[in-house]
């Protein structure tokens, strides 16, 4: 069956002052019906620009989707018109973004702002609207949603209004959801509980989901498919598991191996990966994870490595792993 | 609040060098003593003081000293009514001009219209009405002969005086409504609403307007008091019989009651258009009313 | 294996102090410095005015009166055969004077009451912000013409009286930045030298207060400038012979029909001065604005 959305070679540019910031250059992905995919990568990588490209709600006139190619159902959302899209938005594809704090207007109740969506999308009376919206908040979890309605955003506590914006999003059962790091900002207990809500709804909806997040302790039980980014590029994906217990990057590995796992023992140090990410404006000729790399080799410095596909269904952008010298899986 | 000002508007009236009485030909101190005698004005300072508060309980402002025949209450109630229309007129005209220009500004970032819109407020803004009353009766009256220079009745006589009165308040509103809408487009939950796939038209009116009104509303109240204090000297210049041109007459006359009149009066009406803000700030932002 | 990492991606920019770097910013604006300099100008001019003009500004010559602007009458004459043009320099003496003195007394009474609210906190600085708060709730140009109207007099009275009431804003500022510096300092205070308090508040008081402080006086010197015409222009302001725009607008009023110069070019004046200190302030706000350095 054909993906639910194929992004091929995306190229979303900031030009601003300093140069052209290439937030995302050239990233591929897909994402089945019903499947939940992880985009991973530190911050600043690009991740949540590609998923502002996938609803062109790039900030212009600085931010702009320079090439690529978005199908979503077989539609190339970059060549719809802006009402046409507006009509996929919120719809057929909906974004749970981070900040729950400042993501929601102060001025209008919880409950308007999910019925918003419907109103417009489903053409409801805000009656209707404001009934469905005490559902969707009994779904995800608010109690005594009947009254939580009629409340504004302030009266809520972080994890409370990431549930909100969980409804919102869910709202006019889209196809996809794109959640942008939902639980970074709430306390790790809250962050479990967030995650095993959004996993029983779109299991319940069927729908896809694309998880962004900088944090590896919860790709591999959410996520099918792991992507993983660096620098705008995509430099490793395939099965979650996979990726997870041989990474054919050096950059996953050093994902994984800077994150305490409860089954190794605990003397064993954490390593971060040195360095930092590499400036986007000024990106180098070679692999850009070049500078950080331990297991380099002159060809890394010359050409940019492309994704090939080392194992079946496991794809990596790396010279030294095409060649089988993966010395990082070894510890 | 109220108290406190007319304690010292009274305490510096009778501090006021000469009497009500003086005028140009001195009148002979036995006269003086008889009018003072009448009007209760021998009576010691603080028993003067409690009796202006006890007419003022009943409603009674006092007697005014240059109109004998009518009291404060009275001659106030009859500019009242033109420096109140002048006034609203310049205030509603201030808030439309400012709050449309400035929106428009940051809407349209580094258009033309940005660019007016800035000009405009900054000059605007400091040039105060009375000078700008002069100007525009300059232009508009004598070489154009478009206007009137004054006076009051019909609506082209309120033209001038209101524009040189909410020149200034537009111009600040337009700022703070520029600087404020700016703000607001950057929020991320405009980006939410926009990600909600809504009109943009839409999300201009429910999620932009609405907050962006807020810090502009706080102001309206100086803004308001402002533009009262502005229209003494406005009415003067345009010869509008309002309360302005009353006070500026009574302090000259040294009418005791009048000054008082006038400046109890205004007081009192910028505490009820502050006391509407606070109000009106309530309704638009919700995080108040919990409070 | 390459382990070379690439650690300076921080570009070092050069660091300029907070009074350098604001000039540089100032310089660059445009309006800001046309204000500047018009004011400047205007004041050499008003310092000079008789070595530019021959007329005094009370000279009568009732065989000249009321002409338009002409090569001997540079903006013509008023009702009293008097020249516009040398009132008009003369005036502007006046205005300076009230914008400077009147800022004087400003600072003078606001700093310390400000300063000392801040500092001492408390009932004292609630006492002096109830003070403070019924001077708000007057109309600020009734309580002038009030006092003025007490002082009688003419020009030094008028410095009293603006000075008197525009005291406030300065008084608030100056309590703010006490206060927050009072809450930042008051750990390494009361750890390190409890007796150097007042020391410590100075060194770091000053250079933080004194940017929102000239950008304040900055804006005031055209309110008094505007007040001062206004007082005079209904004729309670400076008492004549002491030239004034206001009461050159005033006199010229009656007979604005007949010949507009007169009220045209002092209220052009005015205008004029207050847009400069304006767009003067702006431009030193702005220059001044930690937040806007890079």
């Amino acid at each position: 069956m054909a993906p639910l959305l194929e992004v091929r070679n995306l190229k979303t540019y900031f030009y601003t002052q300093d140069g052209v910031v290439k937030a995302v250059d050239g990233v591929s992905y897909d994402v089945n019906r019903g499947e939940t995919i992880a985009l991973v990568g530190e911050s600043g990588c690009g991740k949540t620009v590609s998923a502002l490209s996938i609803l062109r709600l790039v900030a212009e006139p600085a931010g702009k989707i320079v090439s690529g190619e978005m199908l979503f159902d077989g539609i190339d959302l970059l060549k719809l018109s802006k009402d046409d899209m507006r009509k996929m938005r919120g719809a057929k594809i909906s974004i749970i973004f981070q900040e729950p704090l400042t993501s929601l207007n102060p001025v209008l109740t919880i409950g308007r702002q999910i019925s918003e969506g419907l109103e417009f999308h489903k053409n409801m009376s805000v009656q209707e609207g404001m009934e469905e919206a005490t559902r969707l908040l009994k779904m995800v979890g608010i109690p005594h949603p009947e009254r939580r309605v009629y409340d504004f955003p302030h009266q809520f506590s972080g994890g409370m209004r990431q549930r909100a914006m969980i409804a919102i999003a869910i709202a006019c059962q889209p196809q996809l959801i794109i959640a942008d790091e939902p639980t970074t900002v709430v306390d790790v207990t809250i962050q479990a509980q967030l995650l095993e809500l959004i996993r029983n709804i779109t299991k319940e909806l069927n729908t896809s989901l694309i998880l962004i997040t900088h944090n590896l302790g919860i790709v591999a039980r959410y996520a099918q498919r792991v992507f993983v980014m660096y620098a705008g590029n995509i430099v490793e994906h395939g099965k979650a598991l996979d990726v997870y217990h041989s990474p054919c990057h050096p950059y996953t590995a050093g994902l994984l191996g800077s994150v305490p796992r409860l089954d190794e023992p605990r003397k064993a140090r954490l390593q971060p990966i040195e360095g930092q990410p590499p400036d986007l404006i000024a990106l180098p000729a070679g692999c850009s994870f070049q500078a950080r790399c331990a297991y380099s080799v002159p060809q890394c410095l010359k050409e940019k490595p492309v994704l090939t596909e080392i194992a079946p269904n496991h794809y990596a952008a790396c010279w030294v792993s095409q060649k089988g010298l993966r010395e990082w899986q070894k510890q | 609040m109220l108290l406190v000002v007319s304690f010292i508007t009274f305490t510096l009236m009778h501090l006021v060098p000469g009497g009500p009485w003086s005028r140009e030909k001195a009148l002979a101190p036995a006269v003086v003593a008889a009018l003072n005698a009448r009007y209760g004005l021998d009576k010691p300072f603080f028993v003067q003081y409690a009796n202006f508060l006890l007419g003022i309980l009943h409603g009674n402002l006092g007697i005014s000293y240059t109109y004998q025949d009518r009291s404060v209450t009275q001659i106030l109630m009859q500019g009242f009514p033109k420096t109140a229309i002048l006034g609203t007129t310049a205030f509603v005209f201030a808030m439309i001009v400012g709050i449309s220009l400035g929106m428009a500004a940051a809407l349209r970032q580094n258009t033309w219209i940005d660019y007016v819109c800035v000009m405009f407020s900054t000059i605007f803004a400091s040039v105060p009405g009375f000078v700008l009353g002069i100007l525009l009766m300059i232009v508009f009256s004598v070489v154009l002969h478009w206007f009137p220079t004054g006076g009051w009745g019909s609506p082209s006589q309120i033209v001038m005086p209101a524009i040189a009165l909410a020149a200034l308040p537009a111009a600040f509103i337009a700022r703070i409504t520029r600087a404020s809408t700016l703000e607001t487009m950057r929020q991320d939950y405009v980006r939410t609403a926009r990600s909600k796939g809504l009109l943009e038209r839409v999300v201009l009116i429910r999620h932009i307007l609405r907050n962006s009104l807020i810090p502009v509303v706080t102001v309206a109240g100086p803004q308001f008091a402002a533009l009262v204090t502005g229209s003494v000297i406005v009415e003067t210049i345009f010869s509008i019989p309002g309360i302005g041109r009353l006070f500026v007459q009574a302090v000259f006359a040294r009418d005791y009651g009048l000054i008082m009149g006038t400046v109890l009066f205004y007081s009192f009406v910028i505490s009820i258009a502050n006391l509407v803000v606070d109000i009106l700030y309530g309704v638009i932002d919700p995080r108040i009313r919990y409070d | 294996m390459a382990t070379t990492v690439n650690a300076a991606n921080a570009s070092s920019r050069p660091h300029h102090t907070l009074w350098g770097d604001a000039w540089v910013r100032l310089r660059r604006n445009k309006l800001a410095m046309a204000g500047g300099i018009f004011i400047i100008i205007l004041a050499l001019a008003a310092i000079f005015a008789p070595l530019i003009t021959p007329y005094g500004f009370a000279r009568q010559d009732l065989t000249a009166i009321l002409q338009n602007p002409s090569s001997k009458h540079w903006l013509g004459t008023d009702g009293l055969g008097r020249d516009v043009f040398a009132r008009l320099l003369y005036g502007a003496r006046t205005s300076l004077a009230v914008g400077i003195f009147t800022q004087v007394i400003v600072l003078g009474i606001g700093l310390p009451i400000g300063a000392i609210a801040g500092y001492a906190g408390g009932r004292v600085d609630n006492v002096l912000m109830r003070f403070v708060d019924v001077m708000y709730s007057f109309p600020d140009i009734l309580l002038i013409i009030l006092i003025k109207a007490i002082l009688g007099g003419g020009i030094y009275q008028l410095f009293f009286a603006i000075g008197l009431v525009a005291w406030v804003d300065i008084a608030r500022l100056v309590r703010g930045q006490m206060m927050s510096v009072k809450s930042r300092d008051f750990v390494a205070a009361a750890r390190a030298m409890g007796g150097m308090g007042p020391y410590i508040t100075e060194r770091h008081l000053l250079p933080n207060s004194l940017g929102p402080i000239i950008v304040s006086v900055t804006f005031n010197v055209p309110r008094a400038i505007f007040t001062e015409a206004a007082l005079s222009f209904i004729g309670i302001g400076v008492r004549p012979p002491t030239p004034s725009w206001g009461s050159m607008i005033s006199d010229g009023y009656a007979v604005i029909f007949a010949s507009w110069y007169q009220v045209f070019f002092p209220a052009l004046a005015i205008a004029l001065l207050m847009i400069a200190f304006t767009f003067l302030g702006d431009g030193l706000r702005d220059a001044l604005d930690p937040k806007l350095r890079h």
